[in-house]
């Protein structure tokens, strides 16, 4: 069965002044999977998710979302396709509450304009208690219902990339790119998070991750990549990934064999 | 050729100054990344001071020069220890920035209290006759301008790159973090920079005083000189400093001569522009490009306020009485009078709270589309018989054209880049204003006829209070809804991360652009009713002082919450009106709100009471409900 892959990435590279921070990477998402995206430090990892979301145009290759190619598209038009990202150090807004900063994740689903919002007429009203009411579902979801009507920037860290991870969930994504959700929880907290990312998954949505938690990334993902030093190395299920020996010459130093 | 050489000796001689002033801002933004707009105040303060001791109290020159540098330079020292420093750490980049605009308002506002208004001349050094040399005639005061300068220049270059303490400064500018970790003392070196640009303006001001007409608002023109020059070559560079000082001098020299004055002041905005547009970083600094997969690093944010619900609405209604039953309580009269201009002035502020209080677009050029509205309509009324009300849609429908141009232009400029944008377009309009022969010239326009909507004519003072009130209401209303939905939140996420915006979905050019024209549309009315209800439209009333007076209004009242410019446009527009003797002090009494206010009152008068009126609604910080779950963050 060829179902069109959520996502493609065809011979990317990026380079930054002299260093090739990405080099001619090739990967490809199954649709309803979660795949992780690792490496050591300085892998490329995140610079692969900014080429992805046209953070920054790549400077050779081409990104596929469903078939379509993402050349040339900013990064709003992007989102409106219902590819949305987190960042790695949680990109909250300030001056908005975790409710407030959760609903403008909604933006990409709001019917009513803004002059319909502005004479604040029927329709908009209820669409804005019915975003409520879902914003505040995904809040409860991942144990932040208390922290609703608190300053966001004021959270811990952890907190703060939960409510990041709500916040692209109101948008209703096709694909969600995560960038590290687990830095910053402890392992209780990791646990949940794996048991929302599995939720997330069965619900329909792709997922794709960077992590460097592993076993996170061995217990939720059902495919992982692997970077190092700007290339692509390796690709399987996660046990196949965990024996591979290029996999643990990159990582020297870290886990070695079954955890 | 005679005349090239001389009009270029001319540039040049303007330029030095320009290049003195730059470099002083320069300093500061390097150390703190603030561009600060009171540097021209302190020029004129120690040149008026130097004429106060070598004129009037008859000091020999030398004594009466070294007395006004070191007078401005401890007046500077004090100024930045109570003002600028503190605020340094408690303020984000564009509050900061307004703050050194009020700190200009308050040193011109000085300045007019002790020396009045009218022109001053000082004599130049070393008497009046000019040098002629090879052949070419200098000013006499030119070698001594060149000599300041060598010194400025020169002791600027060996303290930052020879002196620990140079290198101490660069470091807080690169990361003031850090550079505490590392033993720095951020705030006395911040101080230390102030008064080394108050210094530095001061020994500019003294020696350029002489070739120059001197009056209090003269501070403005030394301000808007040097940060052209500053923008142009680069902010963070001392060639930069000098080398677009020069150019810039030069080539307003030339325009002057050779076209008009008119011109050359809106070829230095014009260059302004295209610098800022082409090269952002300046003509003389490589690119510096920045990483956006990583937030801003931005020191400080604004509190959230939030007063909604049962309470906030009977808070508004009972407003809403006072204001309606407002001219019965007060009477006719000037008061009266004064209640309808703080009415339409509020509608101005208003524009500007959506786009700079909502969506963080620093705007320092609001009083343009107030001129536009104003003079469109005015025009139409007078010269061509329209009526008010088509008049008022006809500036409503250029000040949209030229909002829309004007935010396509400056799409990609932030923060202080978007603030000078802006600043430039404000003035280009003032000289517009008073240069064109349509507009009546700086005399203005007169037998401005009464507001009307088809018969009928709002003449009296309180058929226009209540049309003013009547605009505000709907549009209050009208903006509420908008503010509190998802185009409001779409304008609050842009105003702290633009990136992360983009990222879900927000089309941000379009809602900036949208914020542009809200302000602009707002602008337009207010300034076509002003024309309306004083039946008399100057250049003065319309210019770039009214723009920094709308920024007080919205900061004191408060900013984000729609209504607080009301109080703030109350205050500013009442508080001479009340008090006549303060009438002379008004410039002294805003520049002073303006840097007090943002000072201690950060979330406005308004913001403060709703604060403490919702003080079990406010958001509070996390560790309080973290506790109470027993964890810590």
């Amino acid at each position: 069965m060829t179902r069109v892959a959520a996502l493609q990435g065809i011979g990317l590279s990026k380079t930054f002044g002299g260093l090739k921070a990405v080099n001619d990477v090739s990967f490809e998402v199954p649709a309803g999977s979660l795949t992780a995206l690792i490496g050591p430090n300085g892998a490329g990892k995140t610079t692969l998710f900014n080429l992805i979301t046209n953070l920054f145009p790549p400077d050779t290759g081409e990104v596929r979302y469903f078939g379509t190619s993402l050349s040339g598209k900013g990064p709003s038009e992007i989102a409106g396709l219902g590819l949305l990202r987190t960042f790695q150090t949680a990109r909250v807004f300030p001056g908005m509450t975790a409710l407030e900063n959760v609903l403008v994740g909604a933006h990409r689903q709001v019917k009513s304009n803004a002059y319909a919002q502005m004479l604040w007429l029927g329709g908009a009203r209820r669409e804005e208690a019915r975003l409520t009411e879902q914003a505040d579902a995904l809040l409860d979801l991942v144990g932040l219902s208390s922290f609703r009507d608190v300053a966001a920037t004021s959270l811990p860290m952890g907190a703060q990339k939960l409510i990041e991870v709500c916040r692209a969930m109101m948008a209703k994504p096709r694909l969600l790119l995560l960038d590290e959700p687990a830095a910053g929880l402890n392992d209780a907290e990791t646990a949940e998070l794996a048991a929302l990312l599995r939720a997330v998954r069965d619900s329909g949505i792709t997922i794709m991750v960077v992590e460097h938690n592993m076993s996170l990334v061995m217990n939720v993902a059902d495919q992982v990549v692997v970077l190092d030093l700007g290339s692509f190395i390796a690709r399987g299920t996660p046990a196949e990934v965990q024996r591979d020996r290029r996999v643990i010459e990159a990582y020297l130093g870290l886990q070695h064999g079954a955890a | 050729m005679d005349q090239l050489t001389q009009i270029v000796i001319g540039g040049l001689v303007q330029g030095i100054v320009f290049a003195i002033v730059a470099l002083g801002m320069s300093l500061v933004y390097r150390v703190t990344g603030i561009i600060n707009l009171a540097q021209g105040g302190f020029c004129v303060i120690a040149a008026l001071g130097y004429y106060q001791l070598s004129q009037v109290l008859g000091w020999p020159p030398v004594a009466a020069f070294v007395a006004a540098a070191a007078g401005t330079t401890v007046f500077g020292l004090l100024i930045g220890a109570a003002t600028f420093v503190p605020a340094l750490s408690r303020l984000p980049n564009s509050s900061m920035l307004m703050l050194t605009a009020g700190l200009l308002t308050f040193l011109q506002g000085l300045t007019l209290v002790i020396w009045g208004s009218q022109p001053y001349a000082v004599a130049p050094f070393s008497g009046e006759q000019p040098i002629t040399l090879a052949g070419v005639r200098f000013p006499s005061q030119g070698p001594w301008i060149v000599g300041v300068a060598a010194v400025v220049v020169l002791g600027t270059w060996y303290l930052l790159t020879r002196t620990a303490s140079g290198k101490a400064l660069l470091a807080c500018a690169e990361n003031p973090h850090a550079a505490r970790l590392m033993g720095i003392d951020v705030s006395r070196l911040t101080l230390f920079s102030f008064g080394l640009t108050a210094l530095i303006a001061a020994l500019g001001g003294i020696a350029v005083a002489p070739i120059i007409s001197l009056e209090f608002d003269t501070g403005g023109f030394f301000t808007n000189a040097g940060f052209i020059a500053v923008a142009i070559g680069g902010m963070s560079s001392l060639v930069g400093s000098v080398g677009g000082g020069l150019f810039l001098g030069v080539a307003e020299q030339l325009a002057a001569g050779y076209v008009s004055s008119l011109f050359s002041n809106a070829l230095a905005l014009a260059l302004l522009l295209v610098t800022l547009l082409w090269r952002p970083q300046g003509l003389f600094m490589p690119r510096r490009t920045r990483r956006l997969d990583v937030r801003e690093d931005v020191r400080v944010y604004r509190a959230i306020v939030r007063f909604r619900g049962v309470r906030a609405a009977a808070v508004g209604l009972v407003a809403l009485a006072v204001l309606i039953a407002l001219p019965y309580l007060v009477g006719e009269g000037g008061l009266l009078s004064s209640l309808v201009i703080t009415g339409i002035l509020f509608i101005g502020v208003l524009g500007l709270d959506v786009l700079m209080g909502y969506a963080g677009q620093v705007s320092l050029g609001q009083a343009a589309f107030l001129a536009i509205g104003g003079y469109t309509a005015a025009i139409l009324a007078t010269t061509y018989d329209f009526s008010p009300l088509v008049g008022t849609l006809a500036g409503m429908a250029v000040s949209l054209v030229c909002a829309i141009v004007l935010s396509l232009v400056t799409m990609r400029l932030r923060g202080a880049y978007l603030a000078l944008a802006t600043l430039s377009f404000g003035l280009l309009v003032d000289s517009l204003t008073v240069g064109l022969n349509i507009t009546g010239g700086p005399s203005g326009l007169v037998g401005i006829p009464s507001f009307a909507i088809g018969p009928y004519s709002f003449d009296s003072d309180i058929s226009m209070y209540y049309l003013v009130l009547g605009l505000i209401v709907v549009l209050v209303a009208a903006l509420y809804g908008g503010m509190r939905s998802s185009f409001g939140r779409a304008l609050q996420a842009i105003r702290t991360d633009q990136t992360a915006a983009a990222a879900l979905g927000i089309d941000v050019p379009r809602y900036k652009m949208a914020a542009f024209a809200i302000s602009a549309l707002l602008g337009s009315l207010c300034g076509s009713l002003y024309a309306f209800d004083f039946h008399f439209l100057s250049p003065e009333m319309v210019s770039t002082p009214r723009s920094f007076e709308m920024i007080a209004m919205q900061v004191v009242g408060g900013e984000g919450m729609l209504v607080g410019g009301l109080v703030g446009s109350a205050l500013i527009t009442l508080l001479p009106t009340i008090f006549q003797p303060l009438a002379a002090y008004k410039t002294l009494a805003e520049g002073a709100i303006l840097v007090l206010a943002f000072q201690y009152l950060p979330d406005g008068i308004v913001g403060t009471i709703a604060r403490w009126l919702s003080a079990e609604e406010t958001p509070k910080p996390a560790t309080a409900q973290l506790a109470a779950k027993g964890q810590a963050p």
